[in-house]
């Protein structure tokens, strides 16, 4: 390809900390800058967690000590990223690497494109654990097992229930977002199990969602099936334990999008997909970082957000 | 210059979806058997798998009225789309028999057959790998089996030379019978453009319709028989042929068809992260028992490393015959770990079992006049059905020829190959091979994992078979089948296919009516439905 565009920084993911990374390195005099979001708007995860009446606020803002809507959050962010000029692609994604060169190809709505880079901020995010990977959920595949993000999607953008009687699979504090957000907009009490005794969400965080829900609580549950034809009717451990449901939600374990890393030659964990990472977030070669959810766990948007702007402290010294 | 991405053939046969007002356009709807024509069939096939629609596309080279109905909502939905996906030499087979017969003629014919219906098929070859001594010894039995079915390449390997080759194979490998034929193959692609090709011929094809039972005519000779539907519409057929596969006894039952029985046989199988393809390099396979072939290792098409099938025999009707366990898949694993190191560290992003069509009576039954003059039984077809679907048409061609007095005239304008529009998207990668008509939104990605564009998925949705369902369109276009399991893309999707066809967002479905996507009954609320 000819007339490569060069750039001093990639930041792969527009979410919490790749608008982190953009600020910081911004605020530090790098440029020029850009951003690849493969969805169609910045703001990542918590842009899909919308404000309306009767809504429920997930989103913790430590700095001003509230909990607010995704909305409200990834709003504040997406405009002081809009001051940072960043070159944005939208709808974009990056399909091929080549690391020794430092170029990238990326796919959009006009085409293929290649760039040249000094250094890449790998702001992926992280997705649920689907239930393969779980290991301990098996059974019919049918419509209506899906993901937190799911909830979120049909509930937010459509107003429809993705489960009138779910069953929450999981006990973190997305698993209790997850159920209080069902039932604050009409699902019953929803089921919630989990192999461990108690659930992962903390007290105080159980305690936050109890004006919504107080799920069904089934721990130390053993490996689980889900019974069904076409849609869930129900699940059923092997030690003879049942609960009925019409959809189940898988919610929590998050798995890191390290596939780009893996793609471009860094050294990752399998089958974990943890990154295996250096001081200053740098992954196994010079010139490659990472930030957020991507680096494994489960974080807040803002604490994303926080990672994204110090890591473009390491990228500026790097540079 | 056919339009890329997209095939629309002139279609001379009728498509209907026998499926409740509003999941999907009003024009789809099966409402009564006057749509199909008052005419009666001369041939109607039950069982839209890869048999029955193999079949259809044979037939529809001829000037036959001929229609092609299925319970389910799509072709190809039930055993022909969850199995291993190999395009077999029949180097194992038992030789002499049809099975071996019709394995040896698809083996000279698949090439050409691929190429002209646009099925993405691999020849990367087969290892069986030998792990014990006692298999090692079995190896010898195996070559001369299979020079015996005219596969004249297939020859023995030592473990040396299989380690150069698979530097990670098992170190208990003791010596192997490499394959060269061995293929990997599209396995939905099959049926779907075996259909497709059917249906622009002028083949009927009418889904979401299970047959209850069979009127038989009672005239001597020729008998008009009628078929009925679930729902009571009566269809006209001189002729039956009962491709039902798992359905096949229950069917033959309203027919009085002769004795066999059918056993779902579960294979589950472990799907593993494109990352971990090049593990191996050819398909790995164990020295078959008595019983099963075994838990294979091999890549797919697509691009994945796949284990499986275990062999579990349930009873008819068994309602979970296409569950996976976590005692299936532990045991898919540590057979697929017998053949390769390393295997237990690959990422895994799904499980699934398919349930193949075991008869008890054999492989390959085929019965000419069965329980009435003009009903054609085909059972028993199990593994290697994928890899037989044109040759086993060929066979129940001609033997209605003889067994029937069908008596054939070719269709002169009639179509025997798709353009190369037709290849999947994931195949030919649309923006990378730039054709000069690829749009804008051939470059949106909707499935990130695959990238799979917004592009793709319209031109899916306007294919001849007009697919519906979520499940329907990630067998054309691999969206939804990626390591994040439709965790990022299932909604985008499903607002992509209800803005296409205007079907409501919370009448989609997974795979047809009882499969919503969201609970059932919900009416959108237009003021929460955001831009």
């Amino acid at each position: 390809m000819n007339n490569e565009v060069h750039f001093k920084v990639a930041i792969i993911g527009g979410g919490p900390a790749g608008i982190g990374a953009a600020v910081g390195l911004a605020k530090r005099g790098v440029g020029p800058v850009i951003l690849i979001e493969r969805r169609g708007e910045v703001g990542g995860t918590p842009m899909g967690y919308r404000k309306k009446p009767g809504g429920v606020p997930t989103f913790v803002e430590w700095t001003r000590g509230r909990v607010v809507f995704g909305e409200e959050l990834a709003g504040r962010l997406t405009k002081r990223l809009a001051q940072t000029g960043t070159t944005i692609r939208l709808s974009t994604q990056v399909t091929k690497i080549y690391p020794a060169e430092k170029r990238l190809t990326l796919l959009g709505p006009e085409g293929l494109e290649d760039i040249l880079v000094d250094a890449v901020v790998l702001a992926a995010g992280a997705r649920e654990q689907t239930p393969a990977e779980k290991g301990w959920l098996a059974g019919a595949r049918t419509a209506r097992v899906g993901f937190t993000r799911h909830v979120t999607g049909w509930l937010d953008r459509h107003g429809l229930l993705p489960a009138r009687k779910p069953i929450v699979v999981g006990s973190d504090l997305i698993a209790y977002s997850a159920a209080a957000k069902l039932c604050a907009l009409g699902s019953d009490e929803p089921v919630m199990i989990d192999q461990r005794r108690s659930p992962e969400a903390s007290f105080f965080e159980r305690l936050f969602f109890r004006r919504w829900t107080r799920p069904d609580w089934s721990g130390g549950v053993s490996t689980v099936e889900i019974k069904g034809h076409g849609s869930p009717t129900h699940l059923e451990s092997s030690n003879g334990r049942e609960w009925q449901g019409d959809g189940v939600i898988i919610c929590g374990q998050l798995v890191p999008n390290t596939e780009l890393a893996l793609m471009a030659g860094m050294a990752v964990d399998l089958p974990s997909r943890q990154l295996q990472l250096a001081r200053g977030q740098t992954l196994s070669q010079p010139g490659w970082f990472a930030a957020g959810n991507v680096l494994g766990g489960f974080h807040g948007a803002q604490w994303c957000y926080f990672n994204g702007c110090s890591v473009a402290r390491s990228v500026a010294r790097f540079l | 210059m056919t339009q890329f991405g997209t095939w629309q053939p002139k279609i001379r046969g009728r498509l209907y979806y026998n499926w409740p007002r509003g999941t999907c356009e009003e024009a789809l709807r099966f409402t009564g058997s006057e749509q199909l024509g008052l005419e009666p069939y001369d041939l109607v096939i039950i069982g839209a798998g890869v048999v029955g629609c193999g079949l259809a596309y044979q037939l529809s080279q001829y000037e036959l009225r001929v229609l092609l109905v299925d319970r389910l909502h799509d072709v190809g939905e039930g055993t022909s789309k969850a199995n291993s996906a190999i395009i077999h030499t029949g180097y194992d087979a038992k030789p002499g028999t049809l099975e071996s017969e019709l394995l040896q003629e698809a083996r000279a014919a698949w090439p050409d057959l691929a190429a002209r219906l646009k099925i993405p098929v691999d020849p990367i070859g087969g290892i069986m790998l030998a792990v014990t001594d006692e298999q090692e010894r079995q190896l010898v039995a195996a070559e001369k089996n299979a020079h015996a079915n005219h596969a004249t390449d297939v020859r023995i390997l030592s473990a040396a030379e299989i380690r150069e080759r698979e530097p990670n194979a098992s170190p208990d490998v003791r010596g192997g019978l490499l394959v060269p034929g061995e293929s990997l193959g599209d396995p939905f692609m099959a049926s779907i453009a075996y259909a497709e090709v059917a249906l622009a011929n002028g083949v009927d094809i009418l889904l979401g319709t299970g047959i209850a039972g069979v009127e038989l005519g009672q005239a001597p000779g020729a008998p008009l028989h009628h078929l009925v539907t679930d729902d009571g519409h009566r269809l006209p057929a001189r002729r039956i042929i009962n491709a039902a596969g798992l359905g096949s006894r229950r069917l033959a039952d309203g027919y009085g068809g002769g004795a066999f029985d059918i056993n779902p046989r579960r294979g589950q199988f472990v799907l593993f992260d494109k990352c971990a393809r090049s593990l191996v390099r050819h398909m790995l396979l164990p020295m078959p028992s008595a019983h099963t072939k075994g838990v294979l290792v091999s890549p797919t098409i697509f691009g994945n490393l796949l284990a499986g099938p275990t062999a579990e025999d349930l009873p008819l009707g068994d309602p979970e015959a296409t569950h996976t366990t976590v005692e299936g898949i532990r045991r898919v694993m540590e057979g697929g770990s017998r053949l390769v190191d390393g295997l237990a560290q690959q990422p895994v992003i799904a499980t699934y079992a398919g349930a193949r069509c075991s008869c008890n009576q054999g492989s390959y039954v085929i019965r000419y006049n069965d329980g009435a003059p003009g009903v054609v039984t085909v059972t028993g077809v199990r593994s290697t059905g994928l890899t037989t679907s044109n040759s086993l048409a060929r066979h129940l061609v001609d033997g209605m020829q003889k067994e029937l007095g069908l008596e054939l005239s070719s269709d002169t304008v009639a179509l025997d190959a798709r353009p190369e529009s037709a290849w999947p998207g994931w195949w030919r990668r649309p923006f990378e091979d730039r054709p000069p008509d690829a749009r804008a939104d051939h470059g949106c990605a909707v499935c990130f994992c695959e990238v799979i564009s917004e592009g793709e998925i319209r031109d899916a949705l306007d294919s001849p078979i007009r697919p519906r369902t979520m499940d329907a369109l990630k067998r054309r276009t691999r969206a939804l089948m990626g390591r994040c399991q439709g965790f990022d893309c299932q909604v985008p999707l499903a607002e992509l296919v209800s803005g296409h066809t205007g079907i409501g967002i919370e009448q989609l479905t997974n795979n047809g009516p009882g499969s919503e996507l969201v609970a059932p009954g919900q009416a959108v609320r237009p003021e929460e439905v955001s831009a």
